[in-house]
Parts: structure tokens; sequence; C-alpha cells
């Protein structure tokens, strides 16, 4: 398949992003990004089945808003990585900043290294796997969605979520409000060695689940809290 | 949003590009800071202390500079060397000349408010520049990148809650600590809690920028015998907000990042240098492609050192 370049040296980010996208729309399905050199907002809301890869690290925001793309940064990316992306695939195989697959609505988000804070936070679909650790309030307010993480988790992991789930292969740290520790299910655990499997993760380890204890689901007049402020 | 970037060349020998690696940085930080830039540089010890004063940032600073010259000498402080640039005046004093009573003759000349003159810098190891403005009104004024030096740091400021002016703008050197200096991107919110108790102390505040708080605190602490990591280390328990600070002293730089990872800090090191800044951006355009550069965790500090011993000539 035939590949084409965009330099990004000399250039402002606008005329890289509307270059990748006229490419793209004029039916350009490889393209080699070179010299992004960690430059904020690259490669957004590219909502074509096209393949993009960065040659080094890129800055915020890369991949935001996208569709069906697949997109692959061969350094580290920065904050918001993917942010509300709707489908189609991220993959770093560096690390990557706090953030990382912030509200996703589908789509899988792999980071090789580690992802800093609030990663995955306010997901409502979609799969962000970490092949490295987590940190600070992984999984925040989740409502959909899988996170798996491979390593250690961060403090406050899984706080105040709905239905996300959350899969760690490490340490954590600590639970995060309304955080819980469940026993996955065979099942699960077949599905989670398949995704790993797929993006060349090695899956043997005691796998925890941690998922939504429920308790902030709803207003309980009954809880001590309330029962002296009301 | 500020920037904040850290530059340490690990030999120590006083000949690295210190100035044109963090003007490079701060160029490429221009975007989260507009108002005001500056650098804090390291070299190796001077055979003088040196002081890097504002003379006011209006009006007849010719005057002002015979003024602070005579005033000195007044009180028995003979300046080796003493040589304006633009609202600065830098004057070279002997060694061993007492801080606190240069202090007092300077701070006695105009009283404290926003045009006063002011000491923006101590030290045998440490000068600072900053001003309002980008980096690049900076580099035009004071050609930052042609010093060399062991190690520095600096910043670009948006103001978000105190005026902006010369002395308002980072580093901050922590008065009264020569060879002491410090940036941050984020917000101290218990810095007034922490102001009001540092005052009924005798602490004299300079600015009402809460960014300033963190040199007094690590100052204080160093007084107290701790080094500069314990001070640090307990910093990330004492102060409240959103905070990722750089602190360097001579032949030391370092950071401390607060426990909810609120502001970003990207980390690279060689086995020549070590350099940080808020953004991977920066660390790119200023020193390349050939490292790998890593976001630290929450509640995370380092401390890194030259190889080459300063510590005990400063």
């Amino acid at each position: 398949m035939n590949e084409t370049v965009v330099d990004c040296r000399d250039r402002s980010t606008r005329e890289i992003n509307r270059e990748i996208r006229g490419l793209i729309a004029g039916g350009c399905l490889q393209i080699r990004v070179t010299e992004p050199e960690a430059r904020h907002n690259l490669g957004v809301a590219l909502l074509h089945p096209a393949s993009v890869h960065f040659e080094g690290s890129v800055g915020y925001y890369c991949a935001g808003m996208s569709d069906q793309a697949h997109v692959e940064v061969s350094g580290s990316a920065g904050w918001g990585l993917a942010e509300c992306m709707l489908g189609g695939s991220v993959v770093v195989r560096g690390s990557a900043g706090s953030g990382a697959a912030a509200s996703i609505r589908g789509g899988t988000v792999v980071v090789h290294g580690d992802v800093g804070a609030r990663a995955g936070c306010a997901m409502k679909g979609g799969t962000l796997i970490v092949g490295g650790n987590s940190g600070y309030m992984t999984g925040f307010m989740g409502q959909k969605g899988t996170i798996i993480v491979c390593g250690d988790a961060g403090a406050a992991l899984g706080d105040s979520m709905y239905e996300t789930e959350i899969y760690v292969g490490g340490s954590i740290c600590e639970l995060g409000n309304d955080a819980v520790i469940a026993e996955p299910t065979a099942q699960e655990l077949a599905d989670l060695h398949a995704a790993l499997t797929q993006h060349g993760f090695h899956a043997g380890r005691h796998w925890k689940k941690v998922l939504s204890g429920r308790k902030l689901w709803n207003f309980d007049r009954t809880e001590a809290l309330w029962r002296e402020a009301l | 949003m500020c920037g904040i970037a850290g530059y340490l060349d690990r030999s120590g020998s006083g000949e690295a590009p210190v100035g044109s690696v963090l003007l490079r940085m701060l160029t490429a930080l221009g975007d989260r800071g507009p108002d005001s830039a500056g650098v804090a540089l390291f070299g190796e010890p001077s055979q003088s202390l040196v002081l890097r004063i504002k003379l006011g940032e209006v009006g007849d600073l010719a005057s002002r500079a015979e003024l602070v010259v005579a005033r000195l000498g007044g009180e028995g402080i003979g300046a080796v060397q003493a040589e304006r640039s633009g609202p600065y005046l830098r004057v070279a004093l002997p060694p061993n000349t007492p801080l606190p009573a240069v202090t007092s003759a300077i701070e006695s000349l105009t009283p404290p408010g926003s045009d006063a003159v002011e000491l923006i810098s101590a030290g045998r190891c440490l000068e600072i520049v900053k001003q309002v403005g980008s980096p690049a009104d900076l580099e035009s004024a004071y050609r930052i990148s042609e010093t060399c030096g062991t190690h520095g740091i600096g910043h670009t400021r948006l103001s978000t809650e105190s005026r902006v002016d010369l002395s308002h703008s980072q580093p901050f050197w922590a008065h009264g600590v020569p060879d002491l200096a410090v940036v941050h991107n984020g917000h101290v919110t218990n810095y007034h809690r922490l102001r009001r108790i540092y005052e009924q102390r005798g602490i004299r505040f300079y600015t009402e920028n809460d960014s300033e708080i963190i040199g007094i605190y690590l100052g204080l602490r160093l007084a107290r015998g701790e080094n500069l990591e314990e001070a640090m280390r307990a910093s990330l328990t004492d102060l409240d907000g959103s905070f990722c600070y750089l602190a360097a002293m001579p032949g030391v730089l370092a950071f401390a990042k607060d426990p909810y990872c609120l502001k970003p800090l990207v980390v690279a090191e060689t086995q020549g240098w070590v350099a940080v800044a808020t953004e991977e951006v920066a660390l790119r355009q200023a020193l390349g492609h050939h490292f790998r550069a890593s976001e630290p965790p929450g509640r995370t500090l380092r401390v890194w050192e030259t190889t080459m011993p300063l510590l005990a000539a400063a």
C-alpha cells in the first residue's frame, strides 16, 4: 500500500492537520508523519479508516475526537491522548501523560508504557490498555468501557465510577471512593487474555477486577452524614 | 498555566550552554505564559557575592544606581564592581559580605511597593534575569543564550492572581538565602494562611505572587538544618493546591510534583544532562530526539547533583 509522508517541520499545526485530512479524503490510507516534535493537537478529528503513524512524540490531545482511524505514535504522548474518541484505535509505544483515553465512547487506546493521572476518566465505552503503570485516579467517574493495567495502579483507583470495569495485573496502591475488588469470571479472563494477546502483551498474571460498589449511585438519606445534616 | 524548565549539565564544568538550552525551552513554552519570562542561571562560584538589584520600572534609573552604590558604601559595604543593564544593577561585593546588611541597606532606599528598589538575586553562583515580555524579549535585552554555566531554571508566566511586573515574574530568589531559586507552575491554595504565619514571625514578602512562598518555605527549612531534598519532601504535604516546582542551588537541580498530578511535568535524563519541562515539546525543540522523556507520577520529587562538588565553595 502506498504511504504518504507529511513533514511537520516549519509548518503550523493547522496546516499539518489539514494536509492529513486532505490526504485521507483523497483516498490515501497510509500516512507517515515525521518530526512531530511533541506538538499539540496533531491528528485530531480523523473520521475515516486510515492509518496515521507519528514518527516521534506527540503533545496534547493527539487523535482526539477521532473515529475509525488507526493512529500510532512511536514516541510518547502528552495529556488528553485520544480524548473523546468515538472509535478506531490509538497505539503509543512510549508513555502517555494525564487524561489518556478520557471520555472515549468507543475504540481501543493502547499505551505500551505508563499513563499519568486520571487515565480513562469519564469513559463512556471502548478499551484502554496500559502496558506499564497507571497514575492517580485512573478510571475516575467512568461510565462504561474497560481499562486494563498490566502494571501497578496508582492511588484512588476507580473513584466514583458507574459501570467502567478495571483489570489490574500488578498492585493497587489504593482504591477510590466506592470502588470494590471482585473476582473476574472465566469468560472475562478469556476476553482479557484475547485483548492483551492481540496487542502483543503477556497476559499471565493474577488479575484483579475493580468495579463500582454502587453506593454512590443514589442519594441515601440514611447515611450518617445526611442524618445529621437534614 | 505557566511554563517551567530546568537544565543541568551533570559534569558541572561550568561550560555548558545553559542559557541557550533554557532559551529554546522557554521559547517552546511561550504560549503557556505570555506575560513574562525569566531565568536563574548558575555557574561556577564567583570570587564575589553577586547581587542583581531591580532599580525600578520607570524613572531615572541611572541616579538610582548611583544611590544604591552610595548607600552600600555608606554602610561600609564597598562594591568591587557595579554595572547597570536596563532596570538592573549588577553589583559584585567581597564574598564574605553579610547579606542582611546588604538587604537592609537596599531596602531602606525606597518604600515597599511596585517600583521599589529590590534585591532580585544574591549569591556566588546564581544570577536571575526576568522581565515582562516573551523569551525573545528577554534574549534581546540580556543575551541569555550566550551564558554558559552548570545549570539553570526558567519560567514563562501567565498571570492569574497578581500583577504583571518584573518583581512578580519568576524565577524567585529565596530572599535572604544565597544561591537558592525556584520556579513554579500552579497555585498554592494555602498561600494566604502560610503567609500570615510567616509574617507574624517577621518574614517579609516582596510580592503578592503565591509562588514566592515556596522559596521562603524552603529557605526556612534549610535554615533549620534540613537539606534540599528533606525540605522539598515536606513541601509535598505542607503546600496545598496544584504545583510543579523546580528548585536550584549550586550544583543541584530538583523538582517536586503535587500528589494530585494537577500540573504537567516531563523529565528526560541522559548520561550528560538532565532536563525538565512542563511540556515535552520544550525538551524536543531544545535537545532533539535521541532520548526518552516521561511524566513522573504525583507526589514525586527528584534531586540531581553535578558530579563536581560546588556546595562547599558557595
